[in-house]
């Protein structure tokens, strides 16, 4: 339980500071997408006998540089590409798992998350992995808020947009792919988005809005986690339902 | 005919888009010093000829140069201060103060760790007291005026202490009371800052005394050094296809 909430706070830090990011840019589906695409890669995993983790990172981040090479270089709608490659990589996923008769609780686990389900070894791998895609992210915070503003000027300004652009997909697919273990790959999209939507009801600026939307993720994975291990739930899903109730606390008080 | 190296020197452009032409055969120099405005009709190609000076658009034939090299070798892209089209018209509900956006000019000057330092913070200040927009440095994006987000914008644009400040249509979305404090303060910049100025506006009879270069652009381009001689109403009736009755500083001076 111990090491669950180690990497369950990983988690939450990891995905609110890159989904800060990715719901500026009006991005927020890709969450859903990678994780998806992910999910290809644990079915191919759990076929090949292979570490579901890393298969996962591989098929995320082939995915991440599909999505930005389709909407760069063939100008197709950014939303318009999430939905293919989010229903084509749940369809091959399904294709994959059934071919292979892998139908089983170890694949539910990836689905919804489970805190059981977590070893010493993921927490290691959170901890250095996203360690790195952190520091990348943190880096270049700057920039990347600059890109999301205003992404014309910024390019002008001569800041590497097409690379932080490749950056920032990459560092979320690596960070979707440590996260299914607890989250699961159909809810880690809802941890990226949700606790930014809430934060941004309380119109901050940047830090204070980046703060506030850490804070509700931490503590959406504490409560959610809690839940889910005095009640036998699935992990994934209770912490969803926690960040929800933040978000509309977040509607509440904000308009009053 | 001038010998000193211009900051832009634009060489047979020709620009077209399928089967349209949108720029064609178009050479001109901008030299250091001087107030240039860009006129024309809407969809004559005006914001199409800045975005290819800045590198936004290829061009179909001809080249751009910035202080001799081509845009792909340029890298100095500090030195350009840049406010596009509807600037002010931005997301209200972006997460970001106007010290937050201004800041974001220091980052041309930055490395792949981009950390701002107290010179960043210094230069920040400076521009946004020469803007006047210094008194406003915590209040939101959102809840800034039309002029108030203008000269934001422009305080940005001069945070990297450009050599060129180059505005699309600036006073889109702006009140008439504070056009007028916008041309002010830009002839304060060109005069007292010596930055050099290249605008697209429609308002000819504001500019006529200040300019010191006007271009026309309709498809192709026309310059003239001496601007209050092009500012004929004949020239401007020929240039929008309507009868022109010329106003300089809001006194009618002639009708045609």
């Amino acid at each position: 339980m111990q090491r669950a909430f180690i990497a369950g706070i990983l988690i939450a830090v990891l995905a609110s500071i890159s989904g800060t990011f990715i719901v500026l840019r009006r991005y927020s589906m890709i969450g859903e997408t990678l994780a998806h695409a992910s999910l290809v890669g644990v079915a191919v995993a759990l076929i090949t006998g292979s570490n579901p983790l890393w298969v996962a990172v591989v098929f995320a981040l082939l995915a991440a540089w599909l999505i930005e090479l389709l909407r760069d270089r063939f100008e197709l709608y950014s939303d318009a590409v999430l939905s293919i490659l989010l229903s084509g990589s749940l369809a091959l996923a399904i294709v994959i798992v059934s071919a292979g008769g892998a139908f089983n609780t170890s694949l539910f686990s990836y689905l919804f998350g489970s805190i059981l389900a977590v070893s010493k070894e993921d927490v290691i791998t959170i901890v250095v992995v996203g360690g790195v895609a952190l520091a990348a992210i943190l880096a270049n915070a700057h920039k990347l808020y600059y890109i999301a503003f205003d992404e014309e000027v910024a390019r002008v300004n001569g800041i590497r947009v097409q690379f932080l652009n490749f950056l920032l997909v990459s560092v979320v697919a690596v960070i979707i792919s440590l996260s299914i273990r607890v989250v699961g790959s159909l809810l880690i999209g809802a941890l990226m988005v949700i606790p930014v939507t809430a934060a941004l009801q309380y119109r901050r600026g940047f830090l204070a809005t980046m703060s506030l939307s850490l804070l509700f993720s931490v503590l959406s994975v504490i409560g959610g986690m809690s839940v889910s291990y005095y009640f036998s739930l699935p992990s994934g899903a209770t912490i969803v339902l926690f960040v929800i109730a933040l978000f509309i606390l977040s509607l509440v008080i904000t308009r009053r | 005919m001038r010998f000193d190296l211009p900051i832009f020197d634009v060489r047979n452009l020709s620009l077209n888009i399928g089967n349209h032409t949108i720029l064609k055969k178009i050479t001109l120099q901008i030299f250091k010093g001087e107030y240039v405005a860009i006129i024309g009709p809407n969809g004559g190609g005006k914001t199409t000829f800045v975005r290819t000076l800045l590198g936004l658009q290829k061009p179909t034939v001809g080249e751009v140069l910035i202080y001799g090299k081509p845009l792909e070798a340029f890298k100095e892209w500090e030195k350009i201060g840049y406010v596009p089209q509807r600037a002010t018209l931005i997301d209200k509900n972006f997460p970001a103060t106007a010290h937050d956006i201004v800041k974001m000019g220091r980052l041309p000057k930055k490395g792949f760790f981009a950390f701002y330092t107290d010179e960043d913070k210094r230069k920040t200040e400076e521009a946004m007291k020469k803007m006047n927009v210094w008194r406003l440095k915590d209040r939101l994006v959102g809840e800034l005026s039309g002029g108030q987000r203008q000269r934001m914008m422009i305080a940005r644009a001069l945070a990297s202490d450009p050599s060129i400040l180059i505005l699309d249509e600036p006073n889109t979305g702006v009140d008439v009371a504070s056009q007028k404090v916008f041309y002010d303060l830009l002839r304060e910049l060109h005069r007292n800052d010596g930055i050099t100025v290249l605008f697209i506006t429609h308002d000819i009879g504001v500019i006529a005394d200040d300019i010191t270069k006007l271009i026309t652009i309709n498809q192709s381009a026309q310059v003239c050094n001496d601007p209050k001689e092009a500012l004929s109403c004949e020239s401007v009736s020929e240039l929008y296809g309507i009868e022109a009755h010329l106003l300089a500083n809001h006194k009618k001076v002639k009708s045609c």
